[in-house]
């Protein structure tokens, strides 16, 4: 999981002074988060892991610029999501008939048909429930992550738990 | 909300290969003190020029996140960074990948190479050497025991394809004609601005016009140039992963994985040709 707001500051400050320790401790504790969040969204676990590390690709560029007052997490997952959101879309304009990953064998049998079901949402629709319901952001956050108006967020946020509770 | 994607440890762990070798490689912007002040007025009037320029309803967030360098998100992941197709084999056969990540299976070849405008594609199996056009279609084949290393070379209206069968080199026109053997006398000086991989200890690095442009944990196999010669193609098995990296500043580096998954085992990169 993600270290405390404090330990994240001191990892970036780190981080920027040239510590490789550091850097991987923050590495190690967003992976998971990020990459979850695009599997969800993409449910494509090759496009997923692509996703996450062009994410951190992007967080190595930016790093010396990044402002260390700003919490890390957020800002890398409005990379992960937007890219994510954008190759869903992209791939449903080019299918491919790619094959979708199985669900991993650990999760608890009551969430297989939920994650199933998600699957059937839009990419738009999926991002707003990743982050509301996997990562925890507030619909404010995530209006803010996505660049989108506070209502358009929880009108999708209705919409895709509306969609989701009829299929369910 | 308890959930794990699949495969995660193990994506985590290739991840890590090329981010911590990207973290390693970058260089650090040190800001001397008695800039800060003339480079923050200078952002100041760029920021107020970007926004005076700005068409309207571009929000804030989005003006920032580009002066900041986080570049849009690409259509698909698995794209190229730079314009050009390659032809790659694995043990499913030759492949052809286009720029926007597509790509088709050309069917059970061991070697292949693109005519030099990239129209056509010279391939060969066990004892045939076979001209296809990019859709895979069969233009003319040539049966000839055991032809490896095809290269097609010339101009638009005069082609050839050199190769090697039964240990002698062999040339034959673009159109499949005139095949005949040739003395060895090589294909000419090879590009200057060539890319070299060198590996010591556990670690494989690439080197190019004089530098190390990258480096990371166990095996590279090949370091290609794009064919604009902006962008190095870094095969790397022990990550399961392609990395491309921009040389120059800012360095850029992306990188595909689980590249054995997508061409049915680690492929090896036979050419990239064309802008396109």
């Amino acid at each position: 999981m993600a270290g405390s707001g404090r330990d994240e500051r001191a990892w970036v400050r780190r981080a920027q002074a040239g510590s490789a320790s550091d850097f991987e401790a923050l590495f190690r504790a967003h992976w998971g988060p990020a990459y979850r969040a695009a599997y969800l969204v993409v449910r494509d676990a090759a496009a997923a892991e692509d996703i996450a590390q062009e994410g951190f690709l992007a967080a190595v560029r930016a790093l010396d610029r990044f402002d260390r007052r700003r919490p890390f997490g957020p800002w890398l997952h409005r990379i992960v999501v937007n890219r994510a959101i954008d190759w869903a879309r992209a791939r449903a304009l080019r299918p491919e008939g790619e094959q979708v990953d199985s669900p991993a064998p650990e999760r608890p049998e009551r969430d297989e048909q939920l994650f199933r079901e998600l699957a059937g949402l839009s990419p738009e629709h999926r991002a707003v429930i990743v982050l509301r319901y996997l990562l925890d952001y507030t619909p404010g956050e995530i209006a803010e992550l996505l660049e989108l108006p506070r209502g358009t967020v929880n009108s999708r946020l209705r919409r895709g738990l509306d969609s989701l509770k009829e299929r369910l | 909300m308890r959930f794990r994607a699949p495969h995660e440890h193990e994506a985590e762990e290739r991840a890590w290969q090329v981010v911590g070798a990207a973290y390693a490689e970058r260089e650090p912007v040190a800001w001397p003190r008695r800039h800060v002040r003339p480079l923050a007025a200078a952002a100041l009037v760029a920021a107020v020029a970007a926004a005076a320029l700005s068409p309207p309803g571009r929000s804030v967030v989005h003006s920032l996140r580009e002066a900041v360098g986080v570049q849009k998100a690409e259509p698909a992941l698995f794209s190229l960074p730079t314009p050009g197709q390659l032809l790659v084999t694995s043990r499913k056969g030759a492949w052809l990948v286009h720029r926007d990540g597509s790509k088709r299976l050309l069917g059970r070849y061991r070697d292949a190479t693109f005519s030099p405008h990239g129209l056509f594609i010279a391939a060969t199996r066990a004892n045939q050497l076979v001209a296809l056009d990019p859709k895979g279609n069969v233009r003319w084949t040539l049966a000839r025991p055991a032809p490896r290393f095809p290269s097609w070379t010339g101009t638009r209206t005069d082609t050839r394809i050199t190769y090697l069968s039964a240990g002698r080199l062999r040339i034959v026109a673009g159109d499949g004609t005139g095949d005949h053997p040739v003395e060895a006398g090589g294909r000419g000086a090879s590009g200057a601005d060539t890319a070299t991989i060198r590996r010591h200890g556990g670690q494989s690095e690439v080197v190019a016009r004089g530098r190390v442009v990258f480096r990371g944990t166990g095996v590279f196999d090949q370091a290609l140039w794009s064919p604009n010669h902006r962008w190095l193609l870094v095969t790397w098995p022990t990550a399961d992963q392609w990395v491309f990296v921009r040389p120059g500043t800012p360095r850029r580096i992306v990188g595909a994985s689980r590249i054995s998954v997508q061409f049915g085992g680690f492929p090896r990169v036979q050419d990239w040709c064309c802008g396109r």
